[in-house]
């Protein structure tokens, strides 16, 4: 299980988190769902050690130390926001940067069959420029390089953006199949609906803040709505 | 076979002139001196290639290498194998200091390795006891006789060199071809999204440049013991470094062996074609024929063949 205590991050002077505390249960899909600018992405940033932060971060209730390389080869694995694919690499290169961390070098081979067998069009692609992509495409990329990590835990973040409704579908079905493999899944989504319908249990965050915490059997969609949508200010404090 | 058809014919080429030029001490001389240049040049791309970092300062490597090797083998005893070898480890530990400076990019880290080229020179010059200063230093052993070949006679210079160039092309082309090359290749493109897949990039870089600094350092200590005289001025020269980068850019610094036939061409060219056209100044005929490289193919004469052997696959798709 991954859990973060008290964290606090932000960029330079601006304070993005206030003292959020949440858990990654292990074999569960926990959804995160929040207006632009909730901080969203810079809580699994500063998960990863991407950004500065303060508060705890605790893999299985032993803290880890935040430097990026660590968290993957402690099996904490990000597919970012805008998929960060590389753009002049071949389809292969761009999966083979995700075996990186040492731990995931031996199995190499295994795990880009696996990737393959999970995206067939990746691997008729494989030789293709990743910038040449389109961006459901460019989704499994990042999707497959993330498991080419060996992830124990999966952050996903907004793996909707921008795609169409079909590929969205596909996408989903993946993230699916992960979590029936029994990887730990973190994710991002602006879509409510779509969240909800792969999530164990379901954050809202505004402000920098968990605003609502609940499982996803049991969301009560008005007030997930009134808060998403801040008609409901009384919880948000300054 | 296409793949490796201009390291053949280079291979060709580089056994050939000892049997055509093998008499003419003056030509052999020059390649000697052009392969040195070669070394430097290969080593100076593999940072600017691999490690996307552009050094003004490969002098410092040199010069660094160049006395370690004859002050330790002269003043300790070492032999030479040994000493060219702490000549090279030396240099490596003197880029150790540059490391705060692979935070800086661009322009900025090739304005500090400018710098900080000046600090080793101004050392040799100062530290006089050891390095006899601007006087010079020399009384220190020439290249040994090993197994029976001579390795201060041209010729046998020339060969040393070769084995050299071509090692340490191998090494360049395993860095490239390993899964730190291939990250390396990632952080030109993005740095952020390298360190999405737990690349440690400044550790990356410092390995990089330890080993430009490394390769250096070698050829700047075989130098002096085949030209057995050192001078700071001549040790540290901006020569040093901005020979390699027009070799480089002539011959394709993204290429391994562009580098490389490149700094022979360029050197012979200076030596024999601009040197008798203009006797002073003849350094700017550099430029102009580096302009013209330039103009007729940006990525250098080897990038000539990369380009188009890249483009096959997508042709064929």
């Amino acid at each position: 299980m991954l859990e973060v205590r008290g964290l606090r991050a932000g960029y330079g002077r601006i304070n993005v988190l206030w003292d959020v505390s949440l858990q990654f249960p292990t074999g569960e899909l926990t959804a995160i769902v929040g207006p632009n600018g909730a901080g969203k992405t810079t809580l699994f940033r500063a998960l990863m050690g991407l950004v500065p932060h303060q508060g705890e971060i605790l893999l299985d209730g032993r803290p880890i130390r935040g430097r990026t390389w660590d968290l993957l080869e402690a099996g904490v694995v990000m597919v970012p926001e805008g998929r960060m694919v590389f753009k002049d690499m071949s389809v292969a290169e761009n999966l083979a940067l995700g075996a990186y961390p040492q731990r995931c070098r031996q199995a190499r081979a295994r795990n880009l069959e696996r990737v393959y067998a999970l995206f067939p069009r990746l691997k008729e692609r494989h030789r293709q420029l990743a910038g040449s992509l389109s961006g459901g495409e460019a989704q499994m990329v990042a999707m497959g390089r993330g498991m080419m990590s060996e992830p124990r835990i999966l952050l996903i973040d907004e793996p909707s953006l921008g795609l169409a409704p079909v590929i969205v579908k596909e996408v989903f079905g993946i993230i699916r199949r992960l979590k029936a493999e029994g990887v730990t899944i973190g994710l991002i989504e602006q879509n409510t609906h779509i969240a909800l319908s792969v999530a164990d249990r379901m954050h809202l965050m505004r402000s920098g803040k968990v605003l609502l915490s609940q499982d996803a059997g049991s969301v009560d969609l008005d007030r997930l709505h009134d808060l998403y949508l801040a008609r409901e200010s009384g919880q948000v404090q300054a | 076979m296409m793949r490796n058809l201009p390291a053949a014919a280079l291979l060709v080429a580089a056994l050939a002139i000892p049997l055509v030029f093998g008499g003419n001490g003056y030509i052999m001389g020059l390649m000697v001196s052009g392969l040195i240049v070669a070394g430097v040049a290969l080593a100076w791309a593999l940072l600017g290639n691999l490690g996307g970092m552009v050094s003004f300062g490969h002098a410092a490597f040199f010069g660094v290498g160049a006395y370690t090797s004859a002050i330790l083998s002269a003043k300790a005893g070492l032999p030479v194998p040994l000493s060219l070898l702490a000549g090279a480890l030396g240099a490596a530990l003197c880029s150790l200091v540059m490391l705060p400076a692979l935070r800086l990019s661009g322009p900025y880290f090739a304005l500090a390795i400018l710098a900080y080229a000046h600090i080793f020179k101004i050392l040799a010059t100062e530290l006089s006891s050891i390095t006899g200063g601007s006087a010079g230093f020399q009384r220190f052993p020439t290249l040994p006789t090993i197994a029976g070949i001579d390795f201060s006679s041209r010729t046998g210079s020339y060969a040393l060199l070769v084995v050299m160039v071509a090692l340490c092309a191998l090494v360049y082309r395993a860095v490239k071809r390993s899964h730190v090359g291939t990250a390396l290749r990632a952080m030109a493109e993005s740095e952020d999204a390298t360190r999405v897949v737990g690349v440690n990039a400044t550790l990356l870089k410092s390995w990089m440049l330890l080993l430009s600094a490394f390769i250096t350092g070698l050829f700047g200590a075989m130098n002096a013991h085949i030209i057995n005289f050192l001078e700071p001025d001549y040790a540290f020269s901006g020569n040093w470094s901005v020979l390699p980068i027009i070799a480089a850019i002539f011959g394709g610094y993204r290429t391994i062996l562009g580098p490389v036939a490149g700094a022979v061409l360029i050197y012979l060219f200076d030596q024999i074609i601009a040197k008798e056209l203009l006797p002073v100044g003849h350094q700017i005929l550099l430029g102009l024929l580096l302009a013209g490289m330039i103009l007729v193919a940006p990525n250098g004469l080897f990038g000539l063949f990369q380009t188009r052997r890249k483009g096959a696959p997508h042709a064929a798709a």
